[in-house]
C-alpha cells in the first residue's frame, strides 16, 4: 500500500472536563518535535464537564494549518456523539475506537480498529480509569502511525514537569496501547508519521499568552479585568508571569491586578489608570466590549490613554462563546454612541500577538485615545508554532506628556485640548504635577478643557478628534503584501485568516486563478491598503463573520472609483476557518464576474 | 473678582503651608441659588484648607448629576474627572492603582450612587480602597427635574405628582454591613460637624463614606418631602459632635468642648475627637451603629454623625502589593524587563 506522510486530519471525540486535553497536547508536541508541521485545535464546548469536545490535529508537510477539509482518522471515545461522527467520515477513513464505550460500529467501508480502552485503563489505576483511557488512545495513535517512543517520552515529561509518578504512569500507558494494537491488529492504513529536519527551533504558544507577555514587556501598570472566555487565559497569563517579569527582590510589583465586578467597572479602571498617567489594560470578548461601550466613548472624548484586549468569540449576544468569529470589527472601530473612530491593531501570528501587546501602549499614550487588540479565540486559545519573541525595538513612546515646570512655562499658551503641533494631538500634564490642573469630562469642551456648548468650540474639537486619528495611519503596523506580477485579483483579510490563506491560495492556484494578498494589520487602514486595491483589478476582502465588516469599513472609506472593485466574502460557522469553504466563495464570486 | 476699587488692606489668614483659603475655591457654581451642595464645596474648601493639604495632591472625582458637577466649583489648583454616571468608584481605583499618594475626593449623588452606580460603589467598599466618597443626597433627580431617587423615603411627595411609594435604600446602613471602615452621615446645613467629619475623612486610610442630606432647593423642598431643609432641621438627631484636630495644629486653639468625648486615633496620627450629645455610642459597634439608623428610620428622623469606624483593615494599596513609590512614577527602564529576561523566557519556552 502506498503510503500518505505528514499530510491527513485526525479527529479525537471526548468529553469535556475527562483529561483528554493534557493526552492531545502530548500527541501533538512529539508530532512537533519530530520535526512534522502540526496544528491542533481544540474545539470545547461552553461547559466543565460532559459536553462533547473534538481535538483537531492536522499534519501537514506543507505547512497548512487550518483544520482541513476532512477527517482522515477518527479517534471515538464520545457515546453522546458516535453515531454523528461515524456517519460524517468519507469511506477509507481510519477508526481508533473504544470497545467498552457500549456502541456498535456501524460503518463497514471505513478501515476500523477496535481498542479496549477503559479496561486496558483500568489495568493500570481502576480510580483514574477515565483519565487513562485518553493516554492510551495516544499509544494506539503513536504505534499506528509510527511516532517515536522517546519523543512522545519527552512530550509527557514536558507535560508533567518534574512529577515522576504522573511520567511514569503515563509512559506506561502510552506502551500498553502500542502493545495492544501491535498484538491485536495488523496496520491497513497509509497514514505515517515521517520526520523532517527542523530548520530552525521553534515552539508552542497560544495567542493569548504571547499577548500577556508583550504587554508586560510594554511596562503595563494595571491589569483590570472581568473573567470571560475566551480571553481569560490572556489575563491570567499576566498574572502569571509578574512574580517573574514585574515584581522586585521585596516581593512588591509594578503590575497592578484587579479582577473587577464587571466589564463597566474593569474599563473605568482603565481610564482612570490612563488619567492619572499609567499604562492600564484590560482582556475581555465580544459581550465585554459590549458593556464597555459608554467609557470608550469617554476615553476617545475626554482623550484617555487606555488598551483594550478583545479576544473574538461568536456572537451575537452569548453567541458560541467557545467558538471563533471576526465579528467585532466594526463594534471596535465605531464604539461607542456619537461620533467615533478607534484605532484597532490586528495580529495575525503569535509573534505579531507579542509585539502588538507592547505596541499597543505606546499608541495609546502617542495618541491619547482608546487602542484595542483584535485577536480572536482560535489564535488567542490554540496553539501555534512561534520563532521566539523578538525584543522591542524601540523605547517606551510615553507621548506629549509635559512633566517639568520648565517645559510647561515655555508653552505660549497652554490647553488640555489645543491643538499645538497640527497633528491634532495636544499636549497633557498629570494628576498631581501642579501642572494647568483641569476638570476633566466627557461633556463638551473647550481647548482649555473648560464645559462648553458653543457650535465653533463642538465642531473643531470634533474636527482635530478625526484629524489625530487619521494621522495615525500611516503609523500603525502597515498591510503585508504577497503580490503577484498580475494584479488582477486581490485578496484582503485580517488576523487569524493568516493560518489558512496559504491553503486557500494553493486551492485557487490549482484552478488557475493567481491571486494577490493583503493582511490588513490596523484600523485605520494603512495608504497602502488603498494603493493595493487600486493596483489591483478586483479585490476580495475575506472575512470570518456574516456581514463583511471590514469590507463595510472599506466601502465608507475609499474613494467611489475604488469601490466598485471591492467584493465580500464572508463566511463563518464557528469553526477556525477551512480552506475549501472560503476557496469555494471565492471562485463562486469570481464565477459571477465572468472571471 | 471684585469691582470695587481700593478695598482698605486686611490681613490674609494663611494655613500652615502658607496657603490663604483662596488657593483652595473653584469657579463659580451653575447650580440653583441656595442648594445644599454648594454649602458642601464650601466646607470642602474649608476643610482642604484647615488641613493643610497640597492642593494640587488632591484628585477630584465625580460621576454625573448636579452633585458631581461641584468639583468645578472647589479646589481649582487640582485635577479632576467628572467620570459617567455612577462609575467614578471604577475610575478612581484605577487611578489610585497608578498614584495612590494623591488624596482622592470623589463626589456624588443619590442617583449617582443608589441607583446606576451601587455595584461600583458596593465594591469599591469591598476594597477599602483610600479615598473620600461624599453622597450629596437629595432623594431626587435634579438635573433631569426631579424623578425620585432610591433614597426617597416612602410618602415622601414632589411638588407634582404621586408620594414615593417605594421603600428607600439607606446608603449608611449599606456601607456598614459591608465593612466600610468609616461610615458617617451629616447634613448640609451642619457645616460645622460636616467639616470635622470630612477632615476625619481626609485622614482616614480606607474607603470612608459621607452621606450628606442635601435637600434640594428646587424639587424637594415642600414640607411633604422627608428631605426638605424644614423637614431635615426640625428631625435631625445629632449623635456625635466631631472635632477633628490636625496634628500639625496647636490642640488649644481648637475649643474642645467640656464633657463627654473619646479620641480616636488615625493612621497619619492625627486625632479624632467624638463628643457625645445624645447617646453612648461607640462608634467601633457596627451593631450600635445600625440599631440607631435603623431606630431614627423608625422615629423618622436622620441620625447624625460618626456611625463607625475601623482602622484595623489593610487598605486597597496594601492588598495590591505594590512598590513604595507610586507607579506613575516608576522610570520606563524598570517597566520594560530586558533584553536577557526575554532571552530567557525565549529559551525556556524552547525546552
Amino acid at each position: 500500500m502506498e503510503t500518505i506522510a505528514n499530510d491527513f486530519t485526525i479527529n479525537i471525540a471526548t468529553a469535556n472536563g475527562t483529561g483528554s486535553q493534557s493526552a492531545n497536547l502530548i500527541l501533538i508536541q512529539s508530532l512537533f518535535e519530530m520535526g512534522v508541521p502540526v496544528s491542533g485545535k481544540n474545539m470545547f464546548p461552553s461547559n466543565i464537564s460532559g459536553l462533547p469536545t473534538w481535538y483537531i490535529v492536522r499534519l501537514s508537510d506543507l505547512g497548512y494549518q487550518a483544520p482541513g477539509n476532512r477527517t482522515h482518522i477518527q479517534v471515538l471515545l464520545n457515546p453522546a456523539t458516535w453515531h454523528e461522527d461515524l456517519e460524517s467520515l468519507e469511506p477509507g477513513s481510519v477508526v481508533i475506537w473504544n470497545e467498552n464505550a457500549k456502541m456498535e460500529m456501524t460503518r463497514d467501508d471505513v478501515i476500523s480498529y477496535p481498542i479496549p480502552m477503559s479496561s486496558l485503563a483500568r489495568k493500570i489505576n481502576p480510580k483514574i480509569a477515565k483519565l487513562v483511557t485518553n493516554i492510551i488512545y495516544v499509544g494506539v495513535l503513536a504505534e499506528v502511525l509510527g511516532i517515536d517512543q522517546t519523543e512522545l517520552e519527552a512530550a509527557v515529561a514536558k507535560q508533567f514537569k518534574g512529577k515522576a509518578s504522573a511520567i511514569e504512569l503515563n509512559i506506561t500507558a502510552l506502551g500498553l496501547g502500542r502493545d495492544y494494537f501491535k498484538e491485536n491488529h495488523t496496520k491497513n492504513d497509509p497514514y505515517v508519521v515521517e520526520k523532517r529536519t527542523i530548520e530552525k527551533p521553534q515552539f508552542f504558544i497560544e495567542g493569548n499568552e504571547a499577548v500577556a507577555l508583550g504587554c508586560l514587556f510594554g511596562g503595563v501598570q494595571l491589569l483590570a479585568w472581568y473573567p470571560i472566555t475566551p480571553s481569560s487565559s490572556l489575563a491570567e497569563g499576566i498574572i502569571n508571569y509578574i512574580p517573574q517579569l514585574r515584581t522586585d527582590d521585596d516581593g512588591n510589583t509594578t503590575c497592578a491586578v484587579v479582577q473587577a465586578e464587571d466589564e463597566l467597572a474593569a474599563a473605568g479602571m482603565v481610564l482612570g489608570a490612563g488619567w492619572a498617567g499609567g499604562r492600564g489594560m484590560t482582556a475581555t470578548s465580544g459581550p465585554g466590549i459590549s458593556l464597555m461601550q459608554e467609557f470608550i466613548g469617554l476615553g476617545y472624548f475626554a482623550e484617555i490613554p487606555s488598551v483594550f484586549w478583545n479576544v473574538n468569540r461568536v456572537g451575537p449576544s452569548t453567541g458560541l462563546p467557545t467558538r471563533t468569529q471576526q465579528s467585532d470589527i466594526t463594534m471596535l472601530y465605531e464604539g461607542s454612541h456619537g461620533d467615533t473612530q478607534h484605532i484597532v491593531i490586528i495580529p495575525g501570528t503569535v509573534e505579531e500577538c507579542f509585539e502588538f501587546g507592547w505596541r499597543a501602549f505606546d499608541y495609546a499614550e502617542r495618541f491619547q485615545t482608546p487602542i484595542f487588540g483584535l485577536s480572536d479565540l482560535d489564535l488567542g486559545m490554540n496553539r501555534w508554532a512561534c520563532d521566539g519573541f523578538e525584543y522591542p525595538d524601540q523605547e517606551m513612546d510615553r507621548g506629549k506628556v509635559v512633566r517639568d515646570r520648565d517645559v510647561f512655562e515655555a508653552f505660549e499658551e497652554f490647553g488640555r485640548y489645543l491643538d499645538v503641533d497640527g497633528d491634532g494631538i495636544p499636549y497633557r500634564t498629570l494628576p498631581g504635577s501642579g501642572m494647568d490642573p483641569i476638570l476633566y469630562r466627557g461633556t463638551g469642551h473647550d481647548t482649555k478643557g473648560t464645559y462648553s456648548e458653543k457650535p465653533d468650540d463642538y465642531y473643531e474639537l470634533m474636527q482635530r478628534l478625526k484629524r489625530k486619528i487619521d494621522g495615525a495611519r500611516d503609523l500603525l503596523p502597515a498591510p503585508i503584501l504577497r503580490e503577484e506580477t498580475e494584479c488582477e485579483i486581490g485578496i484582503i483579510y485580517l488576523g487569524s485568516m493568516e493560518n489558512t490563506i496559504q491553503e486557500i491560495d494553493d486551492i485557487l492556484e490549482a484552478t488557475g486563478i493567481k491571486v494577490s494578498q493583503c493582511r490588513i494589520r490596523a484600523l485605520p487602514m494603512h495608504s497602502e491598503v488603498e494603493n493595493f486595491i487600486s493596483r489591483h483589478e478586483m479585490t476580495i476582502v475575506l472575512e470570518i463573520n456574516r456581514d463583511g465588516q471590514l469590507y463595510g469599513i472599506l466601502r465608507k472609506e475609499l474613494p467611489n472609483n475604488l469601490i466598485t472593485k471591492l467584493r465580500s466574502v464572508a463566511y463563518s460557522d464557528g469553526i477556525p476557518p477551512r480552506a475549501g469553504i472560503y476557496a469555494q466563495r471565492i471562485l463562486e464570486t469570481l464565477e459571477g464576474e465572468g472571471q | 473678582m471684585s469691582d470695587t476699587p481700593k478695598r482698605p488692606a486686611r490681613t490674609v489668614k494663611l494655613n500652615v503651608l502658607n496657603e490663604p483659603k483662596d488657593s483652595y475655591t473653584g469657579g463659580k457654581s451653575s447650580l440653583c441659588p441656595g442648594c445644599g451642595h454648594d454649602q458642601i464645596s464650601s466646607v470642602i474648601i474649608n476643610a482642604a484648607w484647615e488641613n493643610g493639604i497640597e492642593p494640587h495632591r488632591v484628585a477630584k472625582m465625580s460621576g454625573i448629576g448636579c452633585s458631581s458637577k461641584t468639583p468645578a466649583y472647589y479646589l481649582g489648583q487640582s485635577h479632576g474627572f467628572n467620570t459617567v454616571h455612577g462609575r467614578m468608584p471604577s475610575v478612581t481605583t484605577g487611578a489610585y492603582t497608578i498614584n495612590k499618594d494623591l488624596l482622592y475626593i470623589g463626589v456624588s449623588g443619590d442617583g449617582d450612587s443608589a441607583s446606576i452606580g451601587i455595584g461600583q460603589l458596593i465594591h469599591a467598599i469591598r476594597r477599602n480602597m483610600d479615598m473620600v466618597y461624599i453622597i450629596e443626597n437629595n432623594g431626587v433627580y435634579g438635573l433631569t427635574k426631579g424623578q425620585y431617587s432610591a433614597t426617597a423615603d416612602i410618602g415622601s411627595k414632589k411638588k407634582k405628582g404621586v408620594p414615593n411609594k417605594t421603600q428607600p435604600i439607606d446608603l449608611c446602613a449599606l456601607a456598614i454591613n459591608l465593612g466600610c471602615t468609616f461610615v458617617a452621615r451629616s447634613f448640609s446645613g451642619s457645616k460645622k460637624q460636616l467639616g470635622s467629619l470630612i477632615k476625619a475623612a481626609m485622614s482616614h486610610k480606607g474607603f470612608a463614606l459621607i452621606d450628606v442630606i442635601s435637600p434640594c432647593v428646587t424639587f424637594n423642598n415642600n414640607d411633604e418631602s422627608m428631605r426638605s431643609y424644614g423637614y431635615v432641621k426640625e428631625n435631625e438627631i445629632t449623635l456625635h459632635m466631631t472635632d477633628y484636630i490636625p496634628h500639625f495644629n496647636p490642640i488649644e486653639e481648637i475649643d474642645v468642648p467640656e464633657g463627654h468625648y473619646r479620641d480616636i486615633t488615625l493612621h497619619d496620627g492625627s486625632t479624632i475627637r467624638l463628643e457625645t450629645i445624645s447617646a453612648e455610642h461607640n462608634p467601633e459597634d457596627a451593631v450600635a451603629a445600625l440599631t440607631a439608623l435603623h431606630t431614627a428610620e423608625a422615629n423618622k428622623k436622620h441620625v447624625t454623625g460618626l456611625l463607625y469606624f475601623d482602622n484595623s483593615k489593610p487598605s486597597l494599596a496594601e492588598d495590591l502589593g505594590l512598590v513604595d513609590i507610586p507607579l506613575v512614577d516608576v522610570p520606563n527602564n524598570v517597566l520594560r524587563p530586558s533584553k536577557e529576561t526575554l532571552d530567557k523566557i525565549n529559551a525556556a519556552l524552547h525546552n
